[in-house]
């Protein structure tokens, strides 16, 4: 089939920007409900302790409290045990040790921030006010914070049921031939990098709001998330509420970046005092809470070495994971493990590969999938080894790259280490990149800046990621058409800043060629949730998935629309044609329109598809400059050519592309969430210390497409959602370790501070 | 409790409501208004979601107490389309994709409307100086910066 | 925020009069920073007396050769105020460098000054161009003002009612801002007045002070090589995960090198 779609419509303001754009968006702070009371969470102010005991009785004789729920409550009511999804098998067929978290902390805290007890109230005020007149007493234990640590013998166990705080070992690809090539290596690059902690902060703080229906005991859940299906399994599952008793409404969701995939305790309790109260009870996190407890991403600890034979060809690479989980596995966390294999031989051939992983378990928040979800961590780790390989050898790090790339006539690529890349043009992109970025004009750009008193670098990474499949069984959407000849499209699928309501009626407008102001995109709808399957909107596989089937699904409108007008216009189907709206007899040319088959009643159709991985891939090349008086780096030119496959709207591919630029360099630069080793508490509570990025980080980006189209979807689609931090964090990184190169400096981990950097130059550098 | 008659001009109207002393001004147009175009996004006043003008001049209404702008005249987002029509920055904002998720759009289009009335034809670096109170986290900010120029090209009356 | 009564006064004789008669409550200019304090719950005051709208805190004039802010007088008037940019361009241009746009149209000297926040930029102004705070009460000369780590000179029930700036023969300031909260992580105020040089100094330490070694250093001269080796205390300097004391010290060199380059008209 061949998908006819885009450049059809020019630029496109957004169809959700008109309420965006006026303060009539609907997030989720913004329902109230009849009725409502509200959540106050009283969080451990300790990152390990056994709490002895909660002593809630002043703070249920505070005026307006309904209510007080403690780690008891949880474990009566059976809310303890959140799925997981590291089901792959471990080390010598080692399963997963999961420990138990009930939704509220019961027996022991394990990590600054965690609920330990609810208040519900008439008022937030007066919520938080008896919050504090909850007693808890504590026995604290020495906390287990950073994940080397964690894992050495002797440190303080988290959960019985995880000794070593080893939740999982296991290994991917083939450890004999990986040392057998080692032995025969002309060249040998080591470097052990770690991919830090960062907090996905996106900008609307969880809000939920919890309702019981004492008649069908079902619950309605008004929540911010990234889709309801994959929302609704984790509930069930946390709180053994049978799927077909939830009910959720959500409409816009500001940001959600991986974090607001997983089910997390917060729900379980307010459905607790949901049920408990008989009234709607709302909660509204605080950016500190946000910080503190909603699921971080990255944090990984790698130690990689890459073998190159006399020529630069590359032979074999190990790489050896610590992967942190933080105090208690977050149910989307299999992602960011296992994606790192899927993608683990990046954009080169190499024969041999090894990777061991550790996942650790330590007295800090739980870390999760966060955009790219491992996708990243792989490209940093290979990119960094790559290029350090390049500057130790003395070849020019595009030209190492170009030695080794999968060349084209291998695509279908079967990696060592089990996946199949799709399509892909990867010298081709290369030099495109190249002149986009001027790379030959680099030695001039580089003198000026000298000039002026500062260091430059540049960098390069060429990265791809797995994207498009999802956990469900299939992805559905289903269309309806009125008489009117308007369209609605309903999915399961749910932008949280993505624009599906303008790409998928984009996608559905080109099939059905009409306007798009015709098509309207309805998604998470209350009334088709048990209705239609589908994927979340998470791993780049919205438009791949949902927006294939969107596309689907118009063609089968205009089949089940051929039949009918058929009937109508009283000729065999294989007569009727179908255009711009019409269905018109071959002979008599008498025609209809689109809504006239929906005259008698609503034409609907309900379309499904199931889609494996596409690989999007990319080469992004950074420059910076770096004051070397005070270590304040700049990003002086950013140059990106990717391969997202059929670009439905250029606009939207765009912006997000900028934005997953922006968060790895805003990684790179400075995010960075830190615990205090000894204590485990939090130092970067809050904006004053969590550095986000600001206007100016990433001055402009030179962008452009070079598409092979996926085979995997029909609309040739490949994703785009974490291409951008995927190519930013290595690129980025490298250009900062090449300026610092003649200065003799070797290695430095994220986040390149200006201490940092100026640490790393002043040292450097004979003291003045 | 410490309650107190507090009236505001909000979008050219008088609202007169009793609420608590320590109502912030956010909270105010959020659950007495029910304005929930303002949105709260930090709670130590970095990220600039909350933006709204008080007397004119940009602020973030997370941190001013309702008591405070008690008699003054303040304008939400919700104030800025004209009917139907909407404000030259509602309009670059779309124009430019320079939302995303929306969340933090009302702040940042409240935050470029005071800046611009500051500085008509302001420079990339102003810009950056004048949405350091903003914060995004699905745009990279590009075509924020874009969307302030064209807004700024609107409002002197000039073309996209 | 806990429960608390919020009183608008009507004068700042009112005000004073209201501190003195209660003892926990606390004086609300702009709010920028106690504002963010109270919905973190870290202070519990009876009453907020409210003095930030007040037109007799706001008047900004050069007299006697001085150049007197109200206490009321916000970060962006200043910023944008001729007679300020004519007086001391230095005092403008710190203005306009702290905290954003929003923070500016709201935020005070007075409740900067009285806050003495160890990273606040207008301390470095008021005790490099040897300033006067004037109070409700007395004169408190800027060199016995800042006390450290958020403590002034400032009594009980005592309110600052104006800045009076000596206008110096030529000042200049230059930060460098901190990656995440945008205050100074080092600032250095240096000024050329009556009385000699001063160099002050704010964000590295716990609290703003005068860099002496570096005023005598430049006595002979605004060169910036004169700076070259002077000695600079830094064991009380500020040491966490975003800057240790090395290379705040390092800030503060560079700042002031800084300063005396726009001194003389470098960039």
């Amino acid at each position: 089939m061949s998908a006819k779609t885009h450049h059809n419509h020019g630029p496109v303001g957004r169809v959700e920007d008109a309420r965006l754009t006026t303060g009539a968006g609907q997030f989720a702070a913004d329902w109230n409900l009849p009725g409502q009371l509200h959540a106050y969470f009283l969080r451990s102010d300790r990152a390990h302790a056994e709490i002895v005991s909660i002593n809630a009785g002043q703070a249920l004789k505070h005026a307006g409290v309904r209510a007080v729920f403690t780690g008891a409550d949880a474990v009566r009511a059976g809310y303890i045990k959140p799925m997981h999804t590291l089901t792959f098998p471990g080390k010598g067929g080692m399963q997963t040790r999961a420990p138990d978290r009930p939704v509220l902390a019961h027996g022991k805290v394990r990590f600054v921030g965690e609920a330990l007890a609810m208040v519900v109230a008439d008022t937030l005020a007066a919520a938080q006010d008896a919050a504090e007149l909850i007693e808890v007493e504590y026995r604290d234990l020495p906390p287990a914070v950073q994940p080397e640590a964690a894992l050495a013998p002797g440190a303080p166990q988290l959960h019985e049921n995880v000794p070593g705080n080893l939740a999982l070992e296991a290994e991917a690809g083939d450890a004999a031939a990986v040392a057998a090539a080692f032995a025969t290596a002309a060249h040998v690059t080591r470097l052990k990098v770690e991919v830090t902690r960062v907090a996905p902060n996106p900008m609307e703080p969880r809000a939920y709001i919890a309702t019981h229906d004492a008649r069908t005991d079902g619950y309605l859940l008004h929540v911010c998330c990234q889709g309801i299906t994959t929302l609704r399994r984790h509930l069930a599952a946390y709180t053994g509420v049978p799927e077909d008793k939830f009910q959720f409404e959500v409409r816009d969701v500001g940001g959600g970046f991986g974090q607001r995939t997983p089910a997390y305790p917060e729900h379980g309790a307010l459905m607790l005092a949901a049920k408990q109260t008989g009234r709607p009870v709302k909660w509204v996190s605080t950016r500190s809470e946000g910080i503190a407890c909603d699921t971080h991403g990255r944090a990984n600890i790698i130690d990689g070495a890459l073998a190159l034979d006399r020529d630069g060809k590359f032979l074999a690479m190990r790489l050896d994971w610590v992967n942190d989980m933080g105090a208690y596995l977050s149910p989307a966390s299999m992602g960011h493990i296992r994606n790192t294999s899927t993608c683990m031989t990046g954009v080169y051939r190499i024969p041999a590969l090894y990777a061991s992983y550790r996942v650790a378990l330590t007295n800090t928040n739980p870390v999760s999938s966060y955009r790219g979800a491992g996708r990243p961590d792989i490209a940093y780790a290979v990119e960094r080894l790559v290029s350090q390989a390049a500057a130790e050898l003395k070849v020019d790090a595009a030209e190492l790259r170009r030695r080794n790339f999968i060349p084209p006539d291998a695509f279908p690529y079967k990696t060592p280490t089990g996946s199949t890349y799709e399509n892909a043009d990867l010298p081709g992109m290369l030099e495109q990149a190249l002149k986009l970025a001027d790379w030959k004009g680099y030695p001039k750009r580089r003198a000026r800046t000298e000039t002026r008193g500062k260091l430059r670098g540049i960098g390069i990474a060429a990265v791809i990621e797995n994207t498009g499949a999802g956990q469900a069984a299939k992805d559905e959407v289903e269309i309806a058409l009125d008489a009117a000849g308007n369209v609605t499209v309903y999915t399961m699928s749910k932008s949280q800043g993505h624009g599906h309501e303008t790409t998928f009626a984009m996608i559905v407008a080109d099939a059905l060629e009409v306007p798009l102001a015709r098509v309207r995109v309805r998604q998470c709808t209350p009334e088709k949730q048990h209705r239609l399957q589908g994927n979340h909107t998470g791993g780049s596989r919205s438009t791949v998935g949902a927006g294939s089937v969107c596309h689907l699904a118009a063609h089968k409108l205009i089949e089940a629309g051929r039949a009918l007008a058929a009937l109508e216009l009283a000729v065999e189907p294989s007569q009727v044609e179908y255009g711009k709206g019409l269905f018109r007899s071959r002979d008599s040319k008498r025609t209809l329109k689109l809504g006239d088959i929906a005259r008698t009643k609503p034409v609907s159709v309900v379309a499904e598809g199931k889609f494996g991985s596409t690989f999007p891939n990319g080469c992004h090349i950074a420059e910076v400059e770096i004051d070397p008086d005070t270590g304040a780096a700049e990003i002086a030119s950013y140059a990106a050519v990717d391969d997202l496959g059929t670009v439905i709207n250029h606009a939207v591919v765009e912006g997000q592309l900028h934005g997953g630029v922006a968060m790895g360099a805003g990684q790179i630069f400075g995010e960075h969430v830190v615990y205090d080793r000894g204590t485990g508490q939090l130092l970067t509570g809050s904006f004053m210390d969590y550095f986000m990025p600001r206007a100016g980080l990433v001055p402009a980006i030179k962008g452009a497409e070079h598409p092979t189209p996926s085979r995997v979807s029909p609309l040739g689609v490949k994703g785009v959602g974490e291409s951008g931090c995927t190519g930013s964090l290595p690129a980025v990184a490298n250009a900062v370790m090449d300026a610092l190169a003649p200065l003799g400096v070797g290695h430095l981990d994220m986040p390149l501070t200006p201490a940092k950097l100026w640490h790393a130059i002043h040292s450097a550098r004979p003291r003045d | 409790m410490n309650m107190a008659k507090v009236t505001i001009k909000v979008n050219g109207k008088n609202h007169t409501k009793t609420v608590e002393d320590r109502t912030l001004l956010v909270d105010f147009l959020r659950d007495e208004l029910k304005l929930t175009g303002t949105h709260v996004g930090c709670d130590t006043s970095q990220c600039g979601c909350c933006t709204v003008h008080v007397n004119g001049r940009a602020v973030k209404s997370c941190t001013m107490l309702a008591a405070q702008a008690n008699g003054a005249s303040v304008v939400t987002i919700e104030g800025m389309a004209k009917k139907d029509k909407l404000h030259p920055i509602q309009r670059a904002f779309s124009e430019c994709h320079g939302l995303q998720c929306g969340f933090c759009t009302p702040g940042m289009i409240m935050a470029t409307a005071g800046l611009l009335k500051d500085n008509p034809n302001p420079t990339d670096a102003e810009i950056y100086k004048g949405l350091e109170g903003n914060l995004c986290r699905c745009t990279g900010y590009i075509n924020i910066v874009k969307a302030v120029k064209m807004s700024a090209r609107l409002l002197r009356g000039g073309k996209r | 925020m806990y429960a608390l009564n919020y009183v608008k006064a009507k004068s700042v004789k009112e005000a004073a009069g209201f501190l003195a008669r209660n003892p926990e409550a606390k004086l609300l200019s702009g709010g920028m920073t106690l504002l963010p304090t109270l919905k973190a719950r870290l202070a519990r005051p009876t009453h907020l007396v409210d003095i930030g709208h007040l037109a007799e805190l706001r008047k900004i004039a050069v007299k006697g050769g001085r150049l007197l802010v109200g206490a009321g007088a916000r970060h962006h008037e200043v910023a944008t105020s001729a007679v300020v940019k004519k007086a001391i361009p230095a005092l403008a241009g710190l203005a306009g460098e702290i905290g954003d746009p929003q923070v500016r149209n709201r935020g005070t000297i007075g409740g900067s000054v009285a806050n003495n926040d160890p990273a606040a930029d207008y301390p470095a102004a008021v005790l490099g161009l040897a300033a006067t705070v004037v109070t409700t009460k007395r004169e408190i000369a800027a060199d016995r003002f800042f006390q450290g780590l958020f403590t002034t000179a400032l009594e009980d029930g005592e309110i600052i009612v104006r800045i009076e700036f000596p206008l110096p023969k030529r000042a200049a300031y230059s930060k460098f801002h901190h990656p995440a909260s945008g205050y100074a992580m080092a600032g250095v105020f240096i000024a050329q007045t009556a009385g000699g040089v001063r160099v002050a100094v704010t964000g590295a330490g716990p609290g703003a002070f005068r860099w002496t070694a570096a005023e005598a250093a430049l006595a002979n001269g605004l060169k910036p090589a004169a700076l070259e080796g002077v000695k600079l205390d830094s064991r009380e300097f500020n040491n966490d995960m975003h800057a240790d004391r090395e290379y705040r010290a390092n800030l503060v060199r560079v700042m002031a090198k800084r300063a005396l380059a726009k001194l003389s008209g470098k960039k």
